[in-house]
């Protein structure tokens, strides 16, 4: 009985989950007369939105522009957050203030902040660029995996360090060696979630970069919303561009994910 | 496999302890470890931080900003701003809200994907497809199903006899969409996390309060609370802070509309700094109110969080 | 016991002091920045050829530059035109952050004219008051060319884009009802309140854009406002928001909304293009632009069965009368490689040729800005049948919007109190006196 119940919540939780895209899917089979007609199947099914969706944005770049700059931040994220985590797990009452620090400073939308920032990345020059997203992206994240790193770090068994210590490694070469590899999955799975946050970010984006060579896609999505009839057939196609290789990432990870956070309940 | 479920250093024998504590002593945690997560701060946020409250005490417009320093007139010209005292509670009640929806419905998943057993496998990567969309295809999508003439759920609401039900054309409505919306987009991870969280519950004693003949809530309320409690409060903290900071949804679905009913702070900010004014001054100062704001509500979450701690 | 790795003063400390320098520096480094206007000398037009022009363009123009001004440029100087796209509601604040904060990656601003005050406060655009002296500016509407380049005495660009609006309405769904496209606002009422009750809600009578942002709701209010021969601000500058013509407009606007397509606060240009394309609404006031999309059998349900007319009168105004809603001038950047060269590329680019060929070509979504072009017969032809409504409507004296530095906060506040008249959260009239007290307090 509990199993079909259960079962009953699941099969209403993933058409849930899934149905907006599946509206995106229809909707890119539309004309924009078509949009607005009531149903989820498209009257007459069009297959030009997808080579259009390509022309009017320049979507393959920007497909690579996000996908270049949600490596490089889960790459920085990841090389900031294990020693910082650490340290929060580690370090006692100075620990947990740098841990309080990282979620005070996580707290505030970054909306005037973009006008700092800005000012700082074009005093080093990486303003419209990659690169510059790809920093700012990494390190405001830093908060998150630390936050999801940190549980794990604690399951570390002291003994384990201890006995490395005792075989001469100082405390830096032992995290490298003994502790890192014991929190490799947590690792992975707040690097994916890392991933996706700055994928799909969209502020940073549209404030610091400012022509296609580092424009994301959330900045192409919007730019069809800036137009003013706007083409819904070729948004719904570009966002399932967006979409579709990150939701194989997704599954394919989703072992790692799950397996990941299972080795260390977060507190 | 279960993991240890006993923390290094409780119920440690006195001497066991000492010895502990005298190996740690000899092998600090080295400063130099902390330097990163210390740029990262100063990076992102002292200096943003420092730059804001210039910004909030000078005559600042993006054209030309810190022209003269004006007190606390942004302060006051925020207050008399007709959308953003309202925004300060829309922005509470959203992030409240919202998390608890995400809570209740990540809790709830995770607990039906446990009891169905088997892995977690295709199924659950579906459901957390959510938490992978961006924001702004995300409100397309809800924004033209949602339309009342011609939306894609127009046929669902004559099915159930509400024909004309339109969620975004009014306030309080529009509201709760976006709250639904929100909460739809982030349960996926709330229930990642719980369902790792479950993994580590010991079989045994799922099997023992079987045994015992305990009902299905029972089992729930004495075994798999005191376990994942910890995780859901975690979990809610999180989920209040990207509450708080919600404004891709909000942009998208319904750009503060109808008339303020959906302006939340960070929206306001937004509005006053870059779109319909372009006072960075008095954006500054409705960003320093609401931070403050959020650290209240995240002292009191922590205090909760600690009393529930010590209970348990 | 282990000393803390990171002591409270340590922290502190290394805080304050990192922060006050890192922190203030590029601030007050850009606070140097951002100066005067230069004007622009006249001189001899610069030499075009093989030049690079940067340009940062409104979204919905992004093909009249990529697919008419490039070719030309191309074919005529060699050169290559660079187009960046933006959407409309980042424009004016895209091109004053590229400026201010240093990055100067644009030549040429294609720029809405009532974020003129806010860009020349920026020290956003270059001063082309000498470099017009020189040239014939008489083929400029008269309408338009003050409008859209001239502030405090000096000029900062050239008019680019018309941007009128117009009502279109389905003729269609008119014939079924036996209604004619109305004259005044109070037709305009009635007609949709007959085609939504007499349909029993297949169709609505109009669509009412009334989202809560001045490039929307701002244009429902002044369309109407227009009308009833008001304006914005009285002949001393003086904000009229309180006139007859002003409750007038508002009025209109809380009672048709229970007959509009559902409901006009969340209703923008996307939907409300789509619903009028598809034939689920039967009037709608927008740009000029909308009779080619409703041509195009690829995105219209309702080919040939459209009609245009002028704006709706009102009140004692009997002669027809729109708004300047949006509209745009290209303007050079201050931070731009070789301002003279951008400067000659702007006056190309808005010359009688160039005017001609943009205004006629279907998907452009231009408007003139030139008489030649408004009385040439291609472009007749091109936009047949609205022809006549827009050169009426160019020709005559349209309201223009405010564009001092304050405007564009000023316009979000106007919106903001109408938004909540609309939503019956506050009387028409205390709206606008709300928005009146606010604009007085900012303009004296």
């Amino acid at each position: 009985m509990r199993a079909a119940a259960s079962r009953a919540v699941l099969a209403v939780a993933a058409l849930l989950a899934i149905a907006p895209v599946v509206f995106l899917v229809s909707l890119s089979l539309r004309g924009v007369d078509d949009v607005q007609n009531g149903g989820w199947l498209p009257e007459r099914v069009r297959w030009d939105n997808w080579p259009a969706a390509f022309q009017t944005v320049p979507l393959a770049q920007m497909l690579a522009n996000s996908w270049v700059v949600a490596l490089g931040a889960t790459l920085l994220t990841a090389l900031v957050a294990v020693p910082t985590a650490y340290v929060t797990a580690r370090a006692g009452r100075s620990g947990k203030r740098l841990h309080s620090a990282l979620l005070a400073a996580y707290c505030a939308p970054p909306i005037v902040a973009v006008l700092p920032l800005y000012f700082l990345l074009k005093s080093v020059g990486l303003t419209n660029s990659v690169v510059g997203l790809a920093l700012v992206n990494g390190l405001a994240n830093v908060p998150v995996a630390v936050w999801l790193l940190d549980g794990f770090v604690r399951r570390v068994p002291a003994e384990v360090e201890e006995a490395a210590w005792v075989d001469g490694l100082s405390v830096a070469a032992g995290l490298r060696r003994v502790v890192l590899p014991l929190i490799v999955p947590g690792l992975v799975a707040a690097s994916l979630v890392c991933f996706f946050l700055a994928y799909n970010e969209f502020l940073f984006a549209v404030s610091f970069a400012q022509s296609p060579s580092a424009q994301t896609l959330t900045v192409g999505l919007s730019l069809f919303q800036g137009d003013r009839t706007v083409q819904f057939g070729q948004q719904a196609a570009a966002s399932l561009v967006a979409i579709v290789p990150v939701y194989v990432l997704a599954v394919l990870a989703q072992r790692a994910l799950v397996g990941g956070l299972s080795q260390g309940a977060v507190r | 496999m279960t993991a240890t479920l006993e923390r290094p250093a409780t119920g440690a024998p006195a001497a066991r302890a000492r010895t502990r504590a005298q190996r740690r002593a000899g092998h600090r945690v080295p400063r130099w470890l902390a330097i990163p997560a210390v740029v990262s701060l100063l990076i992102t946020g002292l200096y943003p931080a420092a730059a804001g409250l210039a910004l909030a005490l000078t005559d600042s417009s993006l054209a030309r900003p810190l022209r003269g320093f004006v007190g606390f007139d942004n302060f006051v010209a925020a207050a008399e701003s007709v959308a953003f005292g309202g925004s300060l509670v829309r922005s509470a009640l959203f992030a409240v809200f919202a998390t608890a929806l995400a809570v209740v419905a990540g809790t709830a998943g995770a607990l039906a994907l446990q009891a169905r057993g088997g892995r977690f496998g295709l199924l659950g990567a579906v459901l957390l497809l959510p938490m992978v969309t961006p924001p702004v295809s995300v409100g397309v999508a809800w924004k033209l199903l949602l339309a009342p003439v011609g939306g894609g759920l127009t046929g669902l609401w004559d099915a159930l006899g509400v024909s004309g039900f339109n969620p975004l054309g009014s306030g309080v409505g529009a509201f709760a969409t976006l709250v639904v919306t929100h909460a739809w987009q982030w349960a996926p991870l709330v229930l990642l996390l719980v369902y790792a969280a479950l993994l580590g519950v010991p079989a045994e004693l799922w099997e023992a309060a079987a045994l015992d003949g305990a009902g299905w809530w029972r089992t729930l309320r004495s075994v798999v609370a005191p376990v994942v409690a910890p995780t859901v409060l975690a979990a809610a903290v999180l989920q209040l802070v990207i509450a708080f900071k919600v404004f891709d949804l909000v942009a998208v679905v319904t750009a503060g509309g109808p008339g303020v009913s959906t302006i939340v702070a960070s929206f306001e900010v937004f509005r006053t700094a870059f779109r319909g004014s372009f006072e960075v001054g008095t954006a500054a100062a409705e960003t320093i109110v609401l931070g403050l704001l959020v650290g209240v509500v995240l002292g009191a979450a922590g205090l909760v969080t600690r009393h529930t701690r010590g209970d348990a | 016991m282990p000393s803390p790795v990171l002591s409270r003063r340590l922290l502190l400390r290394s805080a304050l002091g990192a922060g006050a320098v890192v922190g203030l520096g590029p601030l007050l480094a850009a606070c140097g920045d951002g100066g005067s206007t230069t004007a622009l000398p006249a001189g001899e037009t610069a030499d075009l050829t093989g030049a690079t022009i940067r340009a940062m363009v409104n979204q919905p123009h992004v093909l009249a530059f990529t697919e008419l001004l490039a070719p030309a440029f191309e074919r005529e100087f060699g050169g290559r035109l660079e187009t960046t796209a933006v959407p409309y509601d980042q424009l004016t604040s895209q091109q004053i952050l590229d400026v201010q904060g240093g990055a100067g990656q644009f030549d040429v601003f294609d720029y809405f004219y009532f974020g003129l005050g806010a860009l020349v406060d920026a020290g956003a655009l270059v001063d082309l008051t000498d470099q017009l002296a020189a040239v014939d500016t008489s083929d400029f509407l008269r309408s338009v060319y003050d409008a859209y380049t001239l502030l405090d005495g000096r000029r900062y660009g050239v008019p680019f884009d018309g941007d009128v609006h117009v009502l279109y309405y389905n003729r269609e769904v008119f014939e079924t009802y036996g209604l004619e496209p109305p004259r005044t606002w109070d037709e305009y009422d009635a007609a949709a309140r007959t085609i939504t009750e007499r349909s029993g809600g297949s169709v609505y009578g109009a669509v009412v854009e009334g989202q809560q942002v001045p490039m929307i709701l701002g244009c429902s209010f002044i369309n109407r406002l227009a009308g009833y021969g008001g304006s914005l601000l009285g002949p001393d500058g003086a904000p009229a928001l309180t006139s007859d013509a002003a409750h007038a407009a508002l009025q209109h606007l809380v009672d048709v909304a229970p007959y509009a397509l559902p409901t006009p606060l969340q209703i923008g240009f996307d939907q409300a293009n789509s619903a009028f394309l598809s034939g689920q609404a039967a009037m709608l006031d927008t740009w000029t632009d909308l009779g080619l999309k409703a041509q195009d059998p690829a995105s219209s349900q309702i080919v040939d069965k459209w009609g245009v007319v002028p704006l709706p009168v009102g009140g004692s105004n009997t002669e027809h009368r729109t708004a300047l809603n949006a509209g745009f001038g290209l303007g050079v950047s201050t931070a731009a490689a070789d301002p003279a060269q951008a400067a000659a590329f702007v006056l190309w680019a808005t010359d009688r040729t160039r005017n001609l060929l943009l205004a006629s070509t279907a998907g452009a979504g231009i408007d003139p800005a030139r008489r030649s072009t408004l009385e040439s017969p291609e472009y007749a032809a091109a936009t047949a049948p609205a022809t006549e409504v827009i050169r009426q409507a160019l020709t005559g004296s349209p309201l223009v919007w405010p564009k001092d530095t304050d405007a564009p906060r000023l316009l979000q506040d106007l919106v903001d109190q109408l938004a909540l008249a609309i939503s019956g959260a506050q009387t028409p009239q205390q709206s606008l006196a709300n928005a009146q007290a606010s604009w007085e307090r900012a303009l004296t």
